[in-house]
């Protein structure tokens, strides 16, 4: 079971396109979006619980305000104790973007995975699969 | 044989002689005496005249005295031997100087025979010349030839060496000048050799008698000389001529011999040079740094090779060099000199300086081109991906409703993708379409221009714009990129504004090298400098939460400002506000 699922964009039309991949290969209704890195750390400072974290997290690299590399730096330093998967989506075929999202997977115990856009159901399944195994 | 009288000065001079007394007999008084006494003294009683004799004899201090001695017959008023005077007289003195002369002749001759040196006489009266053996030698003539004063004369190289040794005989024997000078002669042999011949004439009473001279072979010497001076030249020859200042400094770095390019790049003249050191020749600064090289090269005695040096002169004039500096050593291994080697490479380093600068021009428009293509592909990737992603979704939907709701958004990113081709358009066309018209701008008429134009968002924020700029200052440059600028930048002041404060926005300018400065200085929220230096510029990157910020001014900004040479230099602190500096090159 997945419980909750986070996408990190400012794209409409990616996030709009994630979500609908998702309502095809996963149950779960809980999908919040944010249009940038600093949005979404504001979220995860402001939680009661870790109930609420989100078992996956979709994050885009370029954006505006905190992009994806130091929303990652961001989060690797929060006492989160529970692994979660997150995902990165990006347009971005530049490999040394794939080198450093490589350098992440050493220092945090949280899941990378990287995958460009335009992102299909067989890659969503690829993500969503290993997270509803654990549950 | 008895004694008859020994007179006083016999017995002051031989000592020995006071305990004897008359009637004494001479041969018992005189044990050691030898045979020729016994002899002479029978002669004389026979009324012969004996011939003077030396003998030799150690008074009491064991010196050795001479004496000559000569026994007379006495005879009396009838002419009748009665007996026998002996007169002695110490010659000591005289044998000494005997043997003295005897000596300093043999001294003479050994000195003679090693250093070549022979002699000649010529007498006046008799016109005979007489060569000694080594003369002979020089001459290489066999030891039985007899030279005559013109044939003396004809072993001198004809032309100038003859003509001058006739002179000098010549005068010597009219007024007794003397000579002594370097002259060249032909040997018998036929072998030119090089002599230092001396002469002078001899007077007795006023007279002449004749001459005397010297000769000594010197070819060696001259012709060793004659190399080292050669060595010299071509020495001098070399060194002057080598495109490298050359130098040698003694152990106190002053210059002890200096080529003509040296010279050339000092401007002073050899004389001039020599003898100073660094601190009278160069500015103290490089003096300062080449002493305690030289220091080190004697101490260490490790060399300096080809080192990248910088020369400043007394009027300021910078040199680079590259020096080498080597000690030079004796036979014990000492250092007593140091030789210098500068190869000016100014011009070099120069056109090195300017390769570098054209090397970082390059590679900085290289980086820039790099960073275009990615932000072009990335840019048209992520459009592209919203289309396979929007169209893989559409050929499976059944929905109708849904059908048209992918066709908007279908649309709407097909519009996205042409206004980002449309900015990436216009960023190539600032940086390809070079030598656009610029041309003075004034600078307030452009201003006034934009607060124009931005009224209500000025109205809408109560933005004060304070504008300081004098109505004299233009600025050069393409007005439409000028405008734009200035519009990006003052925009973003006031849009980025800090609510808690009034909104203050202050405009000056100044001139500063070859620029003309404005400065749009705000009171706003500031951006932190440090995390943000990478993106401030970037196409697409924003900072701030704004529903107008696309991140597309600055990016285009950046590139007009640089396509008219100019640049943008920030000053931001968070909460503080910014200091936006533009650059803008004055003509020429």
């Amino acid at each position: 079971m997945i419980n909750s699922i986070f996408i990190i964009d400012d794209d409409a039309i990616t996030v709009f396109g994630i979500r609908k991949l998702l309502a095809t290969v996963v149950s779960c209704t809980n999908i919040t979006n944010f249009s940038n890195g600093k949005l979404a750390m504001e979220h995860f400072e402001n939680l009661g619980n870790d109930n609420e974290l989100p078992d996956i997290i979709f994050l885009d690299l370029n954006m505006p305000i905190m992009d994806g590399w130091e929303f990652l730096e961001a989060f690797i330093k929060l006492p989160i104790k529970q692994k979660i998967t997150i995902n990165i989506v990006t347009s971005s075929i530049n490999s040394l973007d794939r080198d450093k999202s490589n350098t992440f997977k050493n220092r945090t115990h949280h899941k990378i995975t990287y995958n460009t856009k335009p992102l299909n159901k067989d890659e969503i399944q690829n993500i969503t699969n290993p997270v509803k195994q654990q549950h | 044989m008895n004694i008859i009288h020994i007179s006083d000065s016999w017995i002051n001079t031989f000592e020995f002689s006071r305990n004897l007394s008359d009637d004494t007999n001479i041969l018992n008084a005189f044990p050691l005496l030898s045979n020729e006494w016994q002899q002479d003294l029978e002669y004389a009683f026979l009324g012969y005249k004996n011939k003077a004799k030396t003998d030799k004899y150690f008074d009491r201090d064991n010196k050795l005295n001479w004496l000559e001695w000569i026994i007379y017959p006495w005879y009396d008023e009838k002419e009748n031997v009665i007996g026998a005077i002996i007169q002695i007289e110490n010659i000591s003195k005289t044998i000494e100087l005997e043997q003295k002369a005897e000596k300093l002749e043999l001294l003479l001759n050994v000195k003679s025979e090693i250093a070549k040196i022979g002699s000649w006489e010529y007498n006046v009266i008799t016109n005979k010349l007489t060569w000694c053996k080594m003369t002979k030698l020089i001459h290489e003539v066999p030891f039985d030839y007899c030279p005559s004063i013109e044939i003396a004369l004809n072993f001198y190289k004809e032309g100038y060496y003859r003509n001058l040794a006739r002179q000098r005989v010549e005068k010597a024997m009219k007024d007794g000048a003397t000579w002594h000078e370097k002259f060249q002669l032909t040997t018998a042999k036929g072998n030119d050799i090089w002599v230092q011949a001396s002469g002078k004439a001899i007077f007795n009473a006023g007279k002449l008698v004749g001459l005397i001279g010297s000769f000594q072979d010197i070819t060696e010497e001259v012709k060793t000389q004659q190399k080292t001076k050669n060595n010299e030249v071509l020495l001098r020859t070399l060194i002057d001529n080598l495109p490298l200042n050359v130098f040698i400094k003694d152990l106190e770095s002053r210059k002890t011999l200096v080529n003509k390019a040296e010279c050339d790049y000092l401007g002073m003249s050899n004389d001039e040079i020599i003898g100073k050191d660094d601190f009278e020749l160069f500015h103290k600064d490089s003096a300062e740094i080449s002493i305690k090289e030289d220091q080190h090269i004697i101490q260490s005695l490790t060399p300096i090779i080809r080192k990248e040096t910088i020369n400043i002169k007394k009027d300021g004039t910078k040199t680079m060099f590259l020096t080498s500096k080597i000690p030079l050593l004796n036979e014990y291994l000492e250092p007593t000199a140091i030789v210098g080697f500068n190869l000016d490479i100014t011009h070099l380093k120069e056109k090195e300086k300017e390769l570098r600068r054209l090397v970082h021009i390059t590679s900085l428009q290289n980086k820039k081109l790099i960073n275009f293509a990615h932000i072009v592909s990335h840019n048209l990737r992520s459009h592209t991906a919203n289309f396979s992603m929007l169209l893989g979704f559409l050929i499976k939907e059944k929905s109708n409703e849904e059908r048209e709701n992918l066709l908007h958004m279908l649309i709407s990113e097909s519009d996205n993708l042409l206004e980002t081709i449309d900015n990436l358009n216009e960023v190539v066309e600032i940086n390809t379409v070079q030598n656009q018209a610029s041309k003075p701008i004034h600078i307030n008429t452009t201003i006034t221009k934009i607060k124009k134009s931005i009224n209500s968002l000025l109205r809408h924020k109560k933005s004060k714009i304070k504008n300081l700029i004098d109505d004299s200052v233009y600025v050069n440059g393409i007005p439409s990129y000028v405008e734009n600028i200035l519009l990006n930048v003052i925009s973003n002041a006031i849009k980025f504004e800090d609510p808690r404060k009034e909104c203050a926005v202050e405009i000056s300018a100044k001139k500063l090298k070859k620029y003309t400065v404005i400065t749009i200085k705000d009171n706003g929220i500031g951006i932190d400098l440090e995390k943000n230096k990478t993106k401030i510029f970037g196409m697409y990157k924003t900072f701030h939460q704004h529903n107008d910020s696309r991140g597309i001014g600055l990016f285009i900004s950046k590139n007009q400002i640089e396509a008219m040479k100019g640049k943008f230099v920030l000053r931001s602190k968070v909460d503080k506000g910014t200091t936006f500096n533009i650059y803008f090159k004055e003509n020429d």
